[in-house]
């Protein structure tokens, strides 16, 4: 843990007013990108942001600087975040209507993607179709920056199933680009 | 196409820059071979940089307070995590939000001083569940006449950072909509409601732990919704239909 995560958290647990705060102004930024392409809507997000930090709020006490502090809050994150998509996903009486279905069954066609085939928008609709688990590290690593070691301290799994993650992820978010551009074209 | 399975990782690594310098020559010789795995190189480049480069979200500047709020409230109740000094910081100390601080804090500490004197924080109900519930015994160690004068005080610290609260929404009150300004009215008058019918059942059953949170619960949310409504009025003033329209999307939530 660094010296200033370590002196912000004894600030909070000393009661000092402000202190969590500055921890949520730290923070929240990269929570709620995270926690909007989670759950795909900035009022959902908005109430997982709340959720995120009040759960820090009452575990902060359990936090024991074994991790970065970013690193423990992400953890948080994506629990909270990966319960309420679950929770919908059961409400919806959906559980694998994803990319997940989508077998890609071989390597695709010889050919690149077009050049304008990777627009923001269409982006970010591959990955919010994106399975829970690869989405997770897909978010974390090639969205947020993250290295995988740190994505598998985050998600609880091993650096190589963290690449094997991200690589699933982005052959589907391929898979996907190249079948909207071929729906476009015709 | 036969083996590049094979590949995967190597590929994976080379998107992210780490492939190891040994297994270089490998992919390389696949790749001048391999046209599938050299496009899906170049297309899993791409879809790496863009996904580097997505728009990077503001969190809406409303929820900080919605969240102090709510911290405040847990602390208030005894929950878990709580600590004694509030937390309310410097985004709240400007404006007429920070009337509300004040008002609020006022509450909060009362309600912190009243949880520590009779142990755990009650449990919300609603109204309709007051006059259900079965007559309930006063905390161990307080007597009735205690507990009615601890909740009078409460009563009355909620009144006074209702009425300071009310002021300033009056003051503010041309700036809404006015189907927004009659919906806000229509909600105040329910809680009032509520007010008053948990201050009916404590007539009758004055040591009843149910209806004395379902008082204090009723105060709170009519807290809430005035710092609602001064935050509404605050975001119309400031010509942000925006940040306006989220909060009465709050509002229709909670």
């Amino acid at each position: 843990m660094q010296a200033a995560d370590a002196e912000l958290v004894t600030r909070c647990r000393n009661g000092e007013p402000a202190a969590f705060e500055e921890l949520y102004r730290q923070h929240a930024g990269r929570l709620y990108n995270l926690a909007y392409r989670m759950a795909g809507t900035p009022a959902d997000a908005e109430d997982l942001l709340q959720e995120i930090f009040l759960l820090a709020h009452r575990k902060l006490d359990s936090f024991k600087g074994e991790s970065a502090l970013s690193t423990w809050l992400y953890r948080l994150a994506m629990n909270v975040c990966l319960d309420f998509v679950r929770s919908r996903q059961v409400r919806a009486g959906r559980l694998t209507d994803s990319l997940d279905d989508d077998r890609p069954g071989g390597p695709p066609a010889p050919q690149t993607l077009p050049p304008d085939s990777v627009a923001r928008l269409d982006l970010e609709r591959a990955i919010a179709q994106l399975p829970d688990g690869c989405r997770t590290a897909f978010l974390l690593h090639d969205v947020e920056g993250l290295e995988h070691h740190e994505v598998a301290a985050i998600l609880g799994v091993s650096t190589g199933t963290s690449k094997s993650q991200v690589h699933k992820a982005r052959v589907r978010i391929r898979l996907f680009l190249a079948r909207r551009h071929a729906a476009v074209a015709e | 196409m036969t083996g590049c399975e094979r590949y995967t990782d190597l590929i994976g690594d080379e998107v992210d820059g780490t492939l190891d310098v040994r297994a270089r020559p490998d992919l390389e010789q696949h790749l001048a071979a391999c046209p599938s795995c050299r496009a899906l190189l170049a297309d899993l480049r791409r879809i790496r940089a863009a996904a580097g480069q997505l728009e990077r979200l503001e969190p809406p500047a409303h929820v900080w307070p919605r969240l102090a709020r709510r911290i405040e409230a847990e602390r208030a109740t005894g929950r878990p995590g709580g600590h004694r000094v509030g937390w309310l910081g410097p985004a709240w100390r400007f404006g007429l939000a920070a009337a509300a601080v004040v008002a609020v804090a006022v509450v909060s500490g009362w309600a912190v001083w009243l949880v520590d004197h009779r142990g755990a924080g009650p449990a919300v109900q609603t109204p309709a569940a007051v006059s259900a519930a079965a007559p309930a015994t006063a905390a161990a160690g307080a007597t009735p006449a205690a507990v009615a004068g601890e909740l009078k005080l409460a009563a009355e610290h909620y009144e006074k950072a209702i009425a300071g609260l009310q002021q300033i929404a009056r003051a503010g009150e041309g700036s809404l909509d006015p189907k927004v300004a009659e919906a806000l009215q229509q909600n105040l008058a329910v809680i009032d409601q509520a007010i008053a019918q948990s201050r009916a059942a404590l007539q009758t059953q004055p040591a009843s732990e149910p209806a004395q949170a379902s008082l204090l619960d009723a105060f709170r949310t009519k807290v809430g919704l005035l710092q609602e409504t001064i935050e509404l009025i605050n975001e119309m003033r400031k010509g942000n239909e925006a940040g306006a329209a989220r909060i009465v999307q709050g509002m229709k939530k909670s």
